[in-house]
């Protein structure tokens, strides 16, 4: 069977002006299913970044990605980010209303707008009780990074990669939102990779840890075997 | 105006320059090179269109179009540094306004189709599309700076990158045309423009010099709009690399 993903010797530079250095390098993994998967570790390791070039948005250095058998630059972009959806720590709305932001995939792709899963899905994560008329520039930051999760789901993508977009939220909302992203896994079969630094959400939503320290993907384990053994260097770290 | 007339308006820079010593400005080099630049530039004009205007050579016509074309091309791709490409694309930009705005002015009949109408609304019209590109293409490059984070979320949503920029372009577009509209506003209110100012001062009949004026007003502000639109589409994909992703301007 085709692995969803395979992750083949991956390597970004860092340039700025005063320096330039490996951000990580040779991360080699497979996805052989739709997983999820949580990725951890301190800032500046590149876990962003490598959210970034999964969704195509930027560009590495050396290495290859394969997308259920398919290598990643033979893949068009759009048909690439239509499977494959990013979602970034700060929501960005998009000028006018909230329907207007529900609607983008819709207008984008050219389809007919799916109301129904909109409200569905806006109801999973809290907002059901907001006009869809409002200002999307006028809500909150917790309601804008849901409605950035529920405008990229109404793509329905086959994998999310979600940056802390709980890092805003409340605890409610926050485990709202867990929950609709692991009852997605279950039922539609949408993979994800989770950037978080909540070991507790960690623990809660996946199946699978990255772990990346010192520019590469230290530890690649199954959450339960990666927090089982509390004397592992990583788990002690995390801890 | 007679010579000596003329040397009197030097006066006018040498106060310009005073003004830089007293408020240590540091400008007395720029304008010494800027006042000896137009009296040569605007002195050798001078000559070749009376040459012109006595040779009433349609190639002539044409040659002194498409120089005053590319020197607007050149100067406004100054706006654009780390743009790749972009002194063609203004040329294409601006050549087309030219030979749509002409078109329309010979074939209606507007103007008569010799070289004293010809070249000095040429030279007024691509003057303004030239400043109308360098301000579309300033406005462009900080519409992308401030709106990566927009463009970029349109972008993994799947947009195309015409879709991801289309705001973009429209309000980079919208900027490039406000000196246009403004001065369509307050003309004749505020300001007494050149062209009229210049008719009447060398005895037109000042109904038929606003005559002339609204002419250039109008063909101006189409100009400014044909040649931003034409230039945003022709640019835009130079902010995305093959693969789709929003260039760094710089690395552009």
């Amino acid at each position: 069977m085709t692995p969803l993903f395979v992750l083949k010797q991956l390597t970004k530079k860092h340039w700025d002006a005063q320096q330039n250095y490996d951000l990580f390098s040779d991360i080699t993994t497979t996805i052989e299913r739709p997983e999820r998967i949580a990725l951890l570790g301190k800032s500046g390791q590149g876990k962003s970044t490598l959210l970034r070039i999964l969704a195509k948005l930027d560009f590495i250095d050396s290495g290859e990605i394969y997308f259920n058998g398919q290598l990643m630059n033979e893949v068009d972009s759009r048909t690439w980010r239509t499977n494959i959806c990013y979602v970034a720590q700060q929501a960005t709305m998009l000028p006018e209303t909230l329907k207007d932001n529900l609607m983008t995939s819709s207008k984008i792709h050219n389809r007919s707008f799916n109301e129904e899963l909109a409200s569905s899905l806006m109801k999973e994560v809290g907002l059901d009780y907001l006009d869809w008329e409002k200002l999307a520039a006028d809500l909150s930051g917790g309601e804008k990074q849901r409605i950035a999760l529920v405008r990229s789901l109404l793509l329905q993508p086959k994998v999310l990669l979600l940056d802390e977009i709980t890092a805003s939220l409340d605890p409610q909302s926050k485990e709202l939102v867990e929950k609709l992203l692991i009852k997605l896994h279950q039922t539609e079969k949408i993979a994800f990779i989770w950037v978080t630094h909540d070991t507790e959400q960690a623990k809660n939503i996946s199946e699978r840890i990255w772990y990346m320290e010192d520019g590469k993907l230290a530890s690649d384990l199954k959450t339960s075997e990666f927090f089982g053994d509390q004397s592992s260097f990583p788990t002690q770290v995390i801890l | 105006m007679s010579l000596l007339a003329l040397s009197f308006t030097l006066l006018f820079v040498i106060i310009t320059m005073l003004v830089s010593v007293w408020r240590k400005l540091d400008l007395e080099k720029d304008i010494a090179i800027g006042t000896v630049r137009a009296a040569i530039q605007l002195l050798a004009v001078g000559y070749i269109l009376q040459f012109i205007f006595q040779s009433e050579n349609v190639l002539l016509i044409i040659l002194i179009v498409c120089v005053m074309i590319i020197v607007a091309a050149f100067n406004a791709a100054k706006r654009a540094k780390g743009m790749t490409g972009v002194v063609w694309r203004i040329i294409l930009s601006i050549a087309t306004m030219e030979i749509l705005m002409m078109g329309l002015l010979l074939s209606l009949q507007i103007i008569d189709a010799t070289p004293q109408y010809i070249i000095p609304l040429s030279g007024m019209t691509i003057g303004n599309a030239m400043v109308a590109c360098g301000l579309f293409l300033t406005q462009l490059k900080r519409e992308t700076e401030s709106s990566k984070e927009e463009i970029e979320t349109l972008l993994s949503l799947g947009a195309t990158s015409h879709q991801a920029v289309q705001d973009v372009l429209k309000r980079s577009v919208k900027f490039s045309m406000i000196p246009t509209i403004d001065a369509m506003k307050t003309v004749g209110l505020v300001q007494l423009p050149g062209m009229m100012t210049g008719m009447i001062i060398a005895g037109a009949d000042p109904v038929e010099a606003v005559r002339y004026q609204l002419l250039i007003i109008f063909v101006f502000t189409s100009s400014s709009a044909i040649t931003s639109m034409m230039l945003s589409a022709l640019c835009y994909k130079k902010l995305f690399t093959k693969d789709l992703q929003l260039k760094d301007w710089k690395s552009n």
